[in-house]
């Protein structure tokens, strides 16, 4: 699919700025009502959903016109979904979809963002999205006795994740995974050095050929190795080796699951016995790449039905974000003996971004923050003690945005909560 | 249009580089290739702006929330508004709210709900401003229409000039709108900008808010309508006369909390969630009602009330011959129309969603019995377009609501179309015309936006577009304000209706 | 007649008074305006002479005081502001147009009165929203044009209520019809449409009757108006409650009009209740106050054509919830007075001698738009005034009417005075005007500014008044209609 595909679903935009909050029956007041942190950051009408689509309508009939303000447009975007889903609430048309395939053209055309050029840089040389990244991919499992899944076979292949990986300050939710999942008595293993890069992060940068070549690296990998159920801790990773990997026919049939669906089994099995008290009233953000960005790829083909209504045949299922991944997070929440949950305003298919996504937290670290404020700042009026996010990136996001504004707001990975649990 | 560079930086001074843009991207998601788009952040920069207008002779359009795809046609400074998005004051004793232009309704009524109260939502929806200004709603029955809820506001004339109406000049206070003496709500719909406005808000017996259960976009309610004092139902009648029977009926004993003409089509597009279920729901909706219909929302203050409301409507369906509508008996589906109606207004999944695009022949404020023989006219001619295949083949019928008890009431039909079929949008324009030229020979109404040219229009109804000239020549001698002096009966000038946009005559921008 | 021929054309020599004793009339009122006579009063029949009329007016440059209500009047806008002025007193033009009961709608010229309106709108099952308790002589226009208070704020939706569209000579001498009656056709085509003359604003985007009403007359002369009607209630249930603790009364209006429960809703103090039930004064008068409590709330329930007993029932359980918590009770009687007899007393006119003037003969308003908050604190600062001046506040009447569905309220002070004793009337003139200065400090708005104080209210926001006489430029020019009056 390329933009010029989408041409008819960007002529449906009405401009009716529904894009722009969250689904209109859950605005709870006049805070937290707004979906979108581009336009909310940068308020005129193109940095929105359907602004977007409007340039692109244009664009596709006049011919692309890149400037300086144009890629400013296109790079300050974390691609996290909320505009699709808010559309979709109402209307038949994609939304992400030719905001994607945007960006894909920018990027082939040679319209890159300089810092997003660096990173993919580095995951060409490297094979990681954390630029710099020094030492061995697997250095965190240094001694923890972590079988090498392309060497032995393994019933659950952990892809630990670039920023997991190589991020020290990270590197604790690798080893808090692999702790609970030796509790839990599962037979797991890690790619160790043969582990790459997942490139969805690549993709949501408009950098499709580097995502398309990690993926087939990947799945060329977990074939040879033979793996059938791939767990991970990253919603980025979830959503690559889950939804992109399936829109691109490469996922085959492996089952891939997100850490928090896996532990949520575990614990519903008896497998995996959270004991400990661990007195805490915290918070869940939804991670835009589990939750809502998470739900599985529908394989459709179709033709618009001549004529004057905007339907296929056969019908197009639209992805809506119903199917993301909203409850196993909450569910081991809820297991571990002492927790409270409090809920934000915006929540599950209709959460605020962390800020991170869409290389924004390389390409425009301000704005990142800046989302990631917003976020901390709903957290803090649920009055929880702590925000639990179920992504690294959403958790360095926000331990940054933290750092700044000195709230005493917590930030926790799920599996840190589990961890303690155990 | 390019502004000089001087020109440019004048403008960019008063709102900051970060606020104004004349890049040709940002020029396209306005839909013109010639403006410059400002984000004024607070009335006086709003003044400040207009002044520059004035000053450099350049036309300006503002715009609140906007609402659908209207191209402008001309060069001009857009301020768009969505910075000024704060609700100043929500007073329950005196029931009224204040809000900037681009608090969205959605905001204002989940804020009231808290308090138990609720505002009027314009037919348009919820995404759009939340001040009062023209816009009818489908709760009009409770919830008043248009300008009727305006209270004081801060009005910035198109001379950059800020008047305070009301008691806001006499003592910054929001509670009136009219005088001392003749009250200038008579004139700020003319040109201008709306920076601040109370509105009048209302009782609402309901829950501070809904049980909503689900994802999007099936959401449904934990709790049955009836647990909480509320109905919802469609009722079908065996003709237009039965039918506007029953609607006078409703409307004078004051038991209807909304009452709302939906025609099939409109109910099956809002409980259902794509277009095939929507149109394969209208043609079982279709089967059953025995005519034209409405849908009714009552809602108890308290049990009695709830009781005495509910065996009223019984008795005037009885006498009506109405039918209810099975499909909507069901609480789910009656959930989904209660909160749709309620907090949304629904309208996206009516009017776009099937093919893109709708345009109407509406009249605002006047009751539906007034106007049926002329629109069930239009809705004859309407069906003309749906057997040649021009338009969506919905059951093709106008619709009403009442208003104020059913003192006033909105009456409406609209063609769905894909907007770049050409032959479609030709289509959907003469019929637009033909129909509006009905509305004149008739002497029926004033046809709504932009149908027929404005003289055409003012001629037969006392001059007005004279004195309105008249009015906009007083308050914006430098002719760069926008030239509303359009048609239909109540406009407005927040860019709700962004049809329109008419090139000012007088100003002569430097190019 | 010297020097009036020309209207003695357009009217006929009996329309055209020049006698003393009518010129005398006219020349002042009960307000504390300086009396001016006017060159001659005029009395046209129907609306084709209004528009000669203003056209000759705009000619010769002379100035026109438009005027339908009878005497006794009492706000001075009706007294020429300055000399040669000719009067235009519409009480003539006394058709009733059209009653339609399916459309709610009345439309009647500008000398009918409430006495000879409400009962042709009962005729056909309607009534009016009407002012509490009118005189005899005022007119329904009269009224409305003044944006007076009505009775039931539950149909009170918008301040302009219940005025529809008018048909209004502007000052140019233009012709000019509002809201839905602008066109398509003429009034009667639109009737053969199927149409009324109700909805207000339009056409286009200014709501024209907005510029006429609160204008005094200055911007033209309305030759018809409509108005909105309510049903008329098949069975009604009044009462009455009584209580000391004003702020308690209020709490109780706010859930009354919010609720939307009640039909007629306001407050009045012993002395203005009293001066309403009694017919003899001072002993009917004084015995009635003695028995009452400081305020007294008056509401009715109305049940329509379906099941008014159910209706009327379920309502006095939704009142009795609110009184119950609010720790009020709701009585049939308060003291001497009945709320069935009130709630006759308040469908009609007044009863002769008109109720403000009964007890001394004159009666000066103060009256403003306030919120409730605030209301204790004004009623105060009056009072202080009131004593202060050696008026004992006891004596003075106080109004309280919810209005806009509760979103504001009217205050108005009665301030009942001997205008033969010179002492008394220079004491009320010089407390009003210091009252007004008082209330203004504490947010009283005064939307309707009358007599000596007007200009001094009106002028105090340059940009308002500036606003405002661009609009006058456009319909009255030549300043011929009214001058003298607010800020033109």
């Amino acid at each position: 699919m390329a933009i010029e595909d989408y041409r008819g679903d960007v002529e449906m935009c009405c401009r009716c700025s529904a894009c722009k909050h969250i689904p209109l029956q859950m605005v709870k007041g006049v805070e937290h009502s707004y979906a979108c942190p581009s336009i909310a950051r940068y308020n005129f009408h193109a940095y929105s959903g359907g602004g977007r689509l409007l340039i692109a309508k244009e664009m596709l009939n006049s011919g692309f016109k890149y400037t300086d303000k144009l890629l400013d447009i296109v790079y300050n975007c974390q691609m996290c979904g909320g505009c699709d889903t808010s559309c979709k609430y109402a209307m038949d048309m994609e939304v992400l979809e030719p905001i994607y395939e945007f960006r894909i053209r920018c990027v082939e055309t040679g319209h890159t963002n300089p810092a997003l050029d660096k990173v993919i840089n580095s995951l060409r040389k490297q094979g990681t999205m954390v630029p710099g990244a020094k030492g061995k991919r697997a250095a965190w499992a240094q001694g923890m006795g972590i079988k090498d899944a392309t060497k032995e076979k393994v019933d659950v292949y952990y892809h630990v994740g670039c920023l997991t990986s190589y991020d020290k300050d990270y590197q604790k939710l690798a080893r808090a995974t692999a702790k609970i999942l030796k509790k839990a008595g599962v037979d797991f293993g890690i790619g160790y050095e043969n582990e790459s890069c997942c490139g969805g992060r690549a993709f949501q940068m408009g950098y499709k050929d580097d995502f398309l070549k990690q993926a087939k690296k990947n799945m060329d990998m977990l074939k040879k190795a033979g793996v059938k159920t791939l767990v991970t801790g990253c919603a980025d990773g979830y959503q690559a080796f889950k939804v992109l990997y399936d829109k691109y026919n490469l996922k085959g049939d492996l089952e891939v699951l997100h850490i928090t669906e896996y532990l949520a089994r575990l614990i519903k099995e008896g497998k995996l016995k959270l004991n400990k008290k661990v007195n805490l009233t915290v918070t869940y953000h939804d991670p835009c790449y589990l939750g809502r960005l998470g739900e599985p790829w529908i394989h459709w083909q179709g033709k618009k039905i001549p004529g004057y209504k905007f339907v296929f045949d056969p019908p197009k299922v639209y992805r809506r974000g119903t199917y993301g991944v909203y409850e196993p997070p909450r569910e081991v929440l809820k297991s571990v003996p002492g927790v409270k949950l409090f809920e934000m305003d915006r929540i599950k298919e209709y959460a605020w971004c962390c800020g991170a996504g869409g290389g924004v937290n390389e390409s425009n670290p301000e704005f990142a923050k800046w989302t990631a404020t917003e976020r901390i700042e709903e957290a803090e009026s649920t009055g929880a003690e702590a925000i639990v996010t179920a992504c690294p990136w959403c958790e360095k996001n926000f331990n940054q945005a933290i750092k700044e504004s000195g709230s005493d707001l917590k930030v926790y990975d799920i599996v840190e909560i589990v961890e303690k649990a155990i | 249009m390019a502004l000089s560079k001087d020109v440019y930086k004048e403008f960019e001074d008063v709102v900051g580089a970060e606020n104004i843009s004349d890049d040709p991207a940002i020029k396209d998601a306005y839909r013109s290739p010639d403006l410059t788009v400002i984000l004024p952040g607070s009335t006086e920069e709003v003044a400040a702006v207009i002044k520059l207008c004035n000053k450099h002779k350049i036309p300006y359009k503002a715009q609140s929330t906007g609402w659908m795809l209207f191209a402008p046609t001309y060069d001009f400074i857009f301020m768009d508004l969505r910075r000024m998005n704060r609700i100043i004051e929500i007073n329950e004793k005196n029931m009224y709210a204040v809000v900037e232009p681009y608090v969205i309704s959605a905001e204002l009524m989940a804020e009231l709900f808290k308090r138990g109260m609720i505002c009027n939502v314009k037919g348009s929806g919820s995404t759009c401003t939340a001040l009062a200004m023209s816009g009818h709603g489908h709760m009009g029955m409770t919830t008043s229409t248009g300008d009727r809820n305006d209270l004081a506001t801060e009005w910035v004339t198109d001379e950059g000039e800020i008047v305070r109406l009301g008691t806001l000049g006499a003592s910054d206070e929001w509670f009136c709108g009219d005088g001392p003496g003749p009250s200038l709500r008579g004139v700020y719909r003319g040109g201008g900008v709306i920076t601040r406005q109370a509105t009048k808000v209302y009782h609402w017996p309901g829950p501070s808010e809904y049980p909503l259960e689900g994802l999007s976009p099936r959401y449904t309610l934990s709790k049955k309508p009836s647990e909480m004092n509320m109905m919802v139902r469609y009722f079908s009648f065996p003709s237009i006369g039965k039918l506007i029977e029953a609607e006078l009926k409703i409307g004078e004993s004051e038991i209807a909390f909304e009452l709302m003409g939906f025609c099939p089509s409109m109910v099956s597009s809002n409980i259902t969630t794509s277009n095939e279920e929507d149109f394969e729901t209208l043609e079982q909706f279709t089967r059953e009602v025995q005519g034209p219909g409405f849908m009714v929302i009552i809602v108890g203050n308290f049990d009695e009330d709830f009781a005495y409301k509910k065996k009223v409507l019984a008795q005037i369906i009885k006498e009506t011959d109405g039918e209810s509508l099975k499909a909507v008996e069901d609480p789910d589906a009656e959930a989904t129309l209660l909160f749709q109606c309620t907090r949304v207004c629904a309208s996206i999944r009516e009017t776009f969603r099937a093919g893109g695009m709708f345009s109407s022949m509406m009249v605002q404020g006047q009751r539906y019995d007034n106007h049926v023989r002329w629109l069930e006219e239009a809705a004859v001619l309407k069906r003309e377009l749906i057997e040649k295949g021009l338009v969506i083949a919905d059951d093709g019928q106008q619709f009403g609501w009442g208003e104020e008890g059913g003192h006033l009431g909105h009456t409406e039909i609209f063609c769905r179309y894909n907007p770049y079929d050409e032959k479609s949008s030709k289509a959907v324009q003469e019929w637009l015309a033909k129909v509006g030229k009905r509305a004149l020979d008739g002497c029926f109404a004033v046809p709504s936006m932009g149908i027929l040219p404005v003289d055409v229009i003012g001629k037969r109804a006392s001059n007005y577009h004279i004195w309105f000239g008249k009015l906009k020549e007083a308050f914006d001698p430098n002719g760069v304000g926008e030239n509303t002096g359009f048609s239909y009966v109540g406009a407005d000038t927040s860019g709700v209706h962004t049809s329109i946009y008419q090139k000012p005559e007088k100003a002569s921008p430097k190019k | 007649m010297a020097g009036n021929e020309s209207l003695v054309k357009i009217f006929g020599a009996k329309n055209v008074l020049d006698d003393a004793e009518t010129l005398e009339e006219y020349s002042g009122d009960f307000s504390f305006v300086s009396p001016v006579r006017p060159r001659c009063v005029v009395k046209p029949k129907n609306a084709d002479e209004v528009q000669k009329l203003v056209k000759w007016a705009n000619d010769k440059r002379t100035p026109l005081v438009p005027v339908s209500s009878g005497s006794p009047h009492f706000r001075g806008d009706t007294v020429p502001g300055i000399g040669g002025a000719v009067v235009v007193d519409l009480s003539g033009m006394k058709k009733i147009i059209r009653v339609d009961r399916a459309h709610r709608v009345a439309m009647v010229e500008p000398g009918v009165t409430f006495a000879e309106l409400i009962p042709a709108v009962e005729k056909e099952g309607l009534r009016l929203n009407m002012p509490l308790l009118p005189r005899k002589s005022k007119t329904v226009i009269g009224s409305m044009l003044e944006r007076e208070p009505v009775v039931m704020p539950k149909y009170h939706w918008d301040i302009s209520d219940p005025l529809a569209c008018v048909e209004v000579v502007f000052g140019t001498g233009d012709m000019f019809r509002t809201g839905q009656a602008a066109g398509p056709g003429t009034i009667e085509e639109q009737w053969a449409a199927g149409g009324a003359q109700k909805t207000p604003y339009g056409p286009g985007p200014a709501a024209w009757y907005r510029l006429i009403q609160g204008a005094q007359g200055t911007m033209g002369i309305v030759t018809w108006a409509s108005l909105r009607c309510e049903i008329l209630p098949k069975l009604e249930e009044p009462f009455l409650v009584g209580s000391a603790e004003l702020d308690r009364l209020l709490e109780l209006v706010h859930w009354l009009v919010r609720m939307r429960l009640v039909n007629e809703c306001f407050v009045l103090n012993d002395s203005n209740l009293a001066a309403i039930m009694a017919r003899k004064f001072p002993g009917e008068y004084q015995d009635i106050k003695d028995t009452l409590p400081p305020w007294v709330l008056f509401f009715n329930l109305a049940g329509y054509d379906y099941f008014p007993e159910d209706r009327v029932s379920s309502q006095i359980k939704g009142v009795s919830d609110i009184t119950k918590r609010i720790g009020l009770e709701a009585d049939k009687a308060v003291g001497g007075v009945s709320a069935v007899e009130m709630l006759k007393m308040v469908k009609r006119p007044s009863p002769e001698p008109y109720w403000k003037l009964g007890g001394k003969g004159a009666c000066h308003d103060i009256f403003f738009i306030t919120t409730y908050d605030k209301l204790e604190g004004q009623i105060g600062v009056m009072n202080d005034v009131a004593n202060k001046s050696g008026y004992p506040a006891l004596d003075m009447g106080v109004y309280l009417q919810p209005i806009v569905q509760g979103s504001n309220c009217h205050c108005e002070f009665n301030l009942f005075y001997d205008p033969q004793d010179p002492v008394e009337l220079e004491r009320v003139k010089e407390l009003s005007a210091e009252a007004v200065n008082c209330l203004m400090a504490t947010g009283a708005f005064f939307s309707r500014p009358y007599d000596r104080s007007a200009r001094m209210i009106i002028n105090r926001d340059a940009a308002y008044v500036d606003a405002l006489n661009r609009v006058k430029t456009i319909l009255d020019p030549n300043h011929v209609m009214n001058p003298g009056k607010l800020c033109f």
